[in-house]
């Protein structure tokens, strides 16, 4: 009995007398993590292969700098400068010297080897904690030469992940529509793109206006609006195949689609009569469901990434604000209650925010809110620019902005640009031709 | 004493803003004389005629798809003339200008290509003979980034189909 | 247009009349303005477009220098090799599981290479590379996953803790004075706050609508280099969809290492000699 109370006590005095100092740490800092990207090792005979195949020099640093670049547009990572590097590619990949890549601050590394096995491309690659001296992971990849690009996205994407611990976006594309010519007769065409801007190519000639071309997210399918014989419809296209059709068949102007989440049903805008209301067609069984019913301009919907969920935009209380209401069309609410004019509500993938454009003396901003339309953020402000995409993370968003034109109309522009979610990272996504209107697709590997 | 000094201050400085503001609108206005009332394009750069005294197109208001006194006006001659050529059938092509999101401007274009129609029909034209094209902000007639260009390119063109 | 030209000149003229006027009155009473008091914003405002404040740079780069100093001067890498299997033993266990658990990840309980070829362009598999590498003893035959594994971890956890109740008995039969003076003073909380501040590099991605604190206790050296850390919920480590959990801890450790030596106080080491820091994210993150 003494026994246990003197244990008891025993264990009851040194917490009451000496209860651990606890400090909280609620800021740090929004600086990118230094890590470095080790050039892929290659062994002679393998890089004379790829030499040979894919006019390339040397594809190990080829594909490293595809992840450089990557995790410095990312904002959230800072590449330090190869030069410093003390240790070589093949050593560093098969047991690097911590002690060498911490000297320059690096925190992570990258390391990996390329290989020519059977007209294959084989590509390992580690990433390394080089402040707790540990592997975090390790994986390789087999394909083909030429998909040597997407080799980079993917090795970008898993190294994000593993960072951050949400997925990345780096192997996916864009699609967009392509601008020339004078601002009053704009020839317009598709083009996409991987998401750093290389493979660029036309989908369409130019013969006929397009604009608003939005990805599926579950396939390679694409849905945009053609003046294909000057009747502006809603098509359906598939990137693989080149295959067009047209959605529907309706009396009038269909304008604003965009593709449910599970690719099955294409939402969008009919225009009659002076007022426009939102339709869905299922792509399945073409069956047409009328979604509101209001004499106001109801248009550029969006579902939530669950489908229970419909945001849009609506001039019904006289001026452009954004409501939320269930896919069938009932409990419409608003949520925009800022001054000014919003529109092109975009649901986040990940579901918590609303991406939009807003209107406001005379400038144009990109913003996110709540799904209630609270917490309203603004990202960055323009003359003009609009139509807000989000990156398959939820992360970052891609718009275009267009510029003042001078006194004499002339020094107009259409630039695509992206800013991540903090309003910090903002850059211009560089193509062969002005663009608008781009779209980001899935990510085409899982 | 001294409240009666700022009093007088004050009035002064007031007198002064006044002075200045009246400079600043006169000028302005003459600037676009005669090109614009509010913010409605009344000039005549940009018209083109569908026969004599037949002008093509109406313009609006920012934001808005309400036909003004002149406009009624144009569309009355507008029908007048449909009606002495029933053989033509017209594409109404409704235009907004750069300052609104791509989407909500197609269907602004729509809603303002459909209030001349319903003019039109309201004068005797069979909606047989009318097709309602809108074309967002795509299709500006004046490439410039002011409130003038703006005015004129937020119309609905009259155009002959056949 | 002439009329209104002279209108006009001669209410500019008023107008410079009365300025001139006024103005040597205003002179006369010089506005008592207060001292200007700086503010850091800490909150990020509705538009967010300027860099994050520049004071965590300075404590950055003053870090940096520190520790330049310290690699010269101590130059550990055994040391720092010992520390880590102790310390970070639990939580790379784990790490291994969670890895091994991930299905896009296959595992090679035989430690062959795998090989997975696709002919179709599109797509490639990720394969896991063989562990060659793998320098570290204790990762070996803790390839399967085995859920009574984390309940020894935790059983390991409460004898730990339990030790340490030990010793700090003993403190306070030696020092019970300063006992009763626990706590950091505030200036002394402030430093080593900021320098940890300067040191954390947040995972961006987080959301920041989840409660995702990480407790790291610490046992810290008089200079203030830190001879263990310990993750208090390290299970969380280990369950599954808490990949976010284990990426801010993983940042929080890093901090720690990278602050080292810790700017504690330069007296009082028994206070201080374990510390626990709550690492935080969400204020930062909901921006």
């Amino acid at each position: 009995m003494t026994k246990k109370i003197l244990i008891l006590l025993f264990i009851l005095i040194p917490i009451k007398a000496n209860a651990l100092i606890e400090v909280d740490i609620t800021r740090g800092n929004l600086n990118p993590l230094p890590l470095a990207v080790s050039p892929l090792s290659i062994d002679e005979e393998s890089r004379k292969g790829f030499e040979k195949i894919l006019k390339k020099e040397n594809i190990g640093s080829e594909i490293s700098n595809i992840v450089e670049n990557n995790l410095r547009t990312s904002g959230l990572f800072n590449p330090l400068d190869k030069k410093a590097f003390l240790q070589a590619p093949d050593i560093a990949n098969l047991k690097p010297r911590f002690e060498d890549w911490n000297l320059i601050k690096a925190q992570a590394l990258i390391t990996g080897k390329v290989n020519y096995v059977d007209d294959k491309l084989r590509v390992e690659f580690r990433l390394w904690d080089v402040l707790a001296a540990k592997e975090m992971m390790a994986l390789a990849f087999t394909t083909v030469p030429n998909n040597w690009r997407r080799v980079g996205h993917i090795i970008s994407d898993k190294v994000y992940e593993r960072l951050t611990g949400e997925k990345g976006y780096f192997d996916t594309r864009i699609i967009y529509v392509s601008e020339e010519g004078p601002k009053t007769q704009r020839i317009k065409k598709l083009a996409i793109m991987d998401q750093d801007g290389a493979n660029n190519k036309f989908l369409t000639l130019g013969n006929e206006l397009v604009l608003t071309p939005r990805f599926n997210p579950a396939s390679q399918m694409v849905t945009y609006l053609s003046y294909f014989k000057n009747m502006p419809r809603v098509y359906l296209l598939d990137i693989e195949t080149g295959t067009q059709e047209v959605v529907g068949d309706f009396p009038g102007m269909t304008f604003a689609p965009r593709f449910s989440p599970d690719g099955k049903k294409i939402i969008m805008s009919f225009a009659k009569d002076g007022k426009s209301d939102i339709y869905t067609m299922d792509l399945e069984n073409r069956i047409v469901e009328k979604i509101t019913n209001h004499p106001s301009i109801d248009t550029s919907p969006s579902y939530s990434p669950d489908g229970k969920y419909i945001t849009f935009n609506s001039d019904r209380s006289g001026y452009q604000q954004i409501y939320v209401m269930k896919n069938d069309g009932s409990d419409v609410k608003r949520i925009s209650f800022g001054n000014g004019l919003y529109g092109t509500p975009v649901w986040s993938p990940r579901g918590d925010l609303i991406a939009f454009t807003k209107l406001h003396k005379g400038k144009f901003y990109i913003g996110v809110m709540r799904t209630d339309g609270s917490g309203e953020r603004l990202l960055t402000e323009n003359y003009y620019q609009e139509a807000p995409s989000w990156s398959p993370n939820g992360r970052v968003l891609i718009f275009y902005r267009e510029t003042k034109t001078n006194s004499k109309g002339e020094g107009f522009s259409a630039k695509l640009w992206s800013i991540d979610l903090t309003g910090y990272n903002e850059r211009e996504i560089k193509t062969p031709t002005d663009a608008s209107d781009p779209s980001w697709s899935s990510l085409l590997s899982n | 004493m001294r409240l009666n000094k700022i009093l007088k201050n004050t009035l002064l400085v007031l007198m002064a803003c006044l002075a200045l503001t009246a400079c600043a609108t006169k000028k302005e206005v003459s600037n676009v004389q005669g090109q614009m009332q509010g913010d409605v394009y009344t000039g005549t750069d940009t018209v083109e005629y569908l026969a004599d005294g037949v002008p093509d197109r109406v313009f609006f208001a920012t934001n808005e798809s309400i036909l003004t006194t002149a406009s009624r006006e144009t569309l009355r001659a507008q029908a007048g003339w449909l009606r002495k050529n029933p053989s033509i059938n017209v594409v109404l092509e409704g235009h907004a200008d750069e300052r609104g999101t791509r989407e909500y401007n197609l269907a602004l274009g729509e809603r303002r290509a459909n209030a001349a129609k319903d003019y039109l029909m309201t004068y005797g034209i069979s909606s047989d003979r009318i097709t309602v094209l809108s074309y967002g902000k795509e299709r500006p007639v004046d490439s410039g980034s002011n409130p003038l260009a703006w005015s004129k390119n937020r119309r609905s063109v009259t155009v002959k189909a056949n | 247009m002439n009329r209104s030209l002279i209108i006009s000149s001669v209410l500019h003229a008023l107008l410079i009349f009365i300025t001139a006027m006024s103005l040597p009155f205003l002179a006369k009473k010089p506005l008592d303005i207060p001292p200007i008091v700086s503010v850091e914003l800490i909150q990020i405002a509705e538009k967010t477009n300027i860099p994050f404040a520049p004071k965590a740079k300075k404590i950055i780069e003053k870090v940096k220098e520190k520790e330049k100093k310290l690699v010269s001067e101590q130059a550990p890498p055994k040391k720092i090799e010992k520390t880590k299997t102790k310390t970070v033993l639990a939580p790379d266990q784990n790490n291994k599981k969670i890895e091994n658990e991930t299905p896009e990840a296959i595992p090679l309980p035989d430690k062959t290479l795998k090989k997975v070829e696709t002919k179709e362009e599109k797509k490639q598999n990720p394969e896991k590379v063989d562990d060659e590498v793998k320098q570290v003893s204790e990762f070996e035959k803790k390839d399967l996953f085995d859920p009574n594994n984390i309940a020894a971890l935790i059983d390991k956890s409460k004898e730990e803790s339990a030790e340490v109740l030990k010793t700090n008995d003993d403190i306070t039969q030696d020092q019970e004075r300063n006992v009763e003076n626990t706590g950091l003073t505030l200036s002394e909380e402030d430093a080593l706050k900021a320098q940890i501040f300067g040191c954390w590099s947040i995972p961006l991605g987080l959301p920041y609508n989840e409660n995702l604190l990480v407790r790291i206790k610490l046992k810290l050296k008089p200079d203030g280099t830190v001879s263990k850390t310990e993750i208090l919920d390290h299970a969380r480590m280990n369950k599954p969809g808490q990949g976010f959990y284990k990426v801010l801890a993983e940042s929080a450790l890093r901090a720690v290492k990278l602050c080292q030596p810790l700017r504690v106080p330069t007296t009082g080491y028994e206070r201080w000699k374990e510390l626990q820091l709550n690492f935080d994210a969400r204020e930062m993150l909901e921006g």
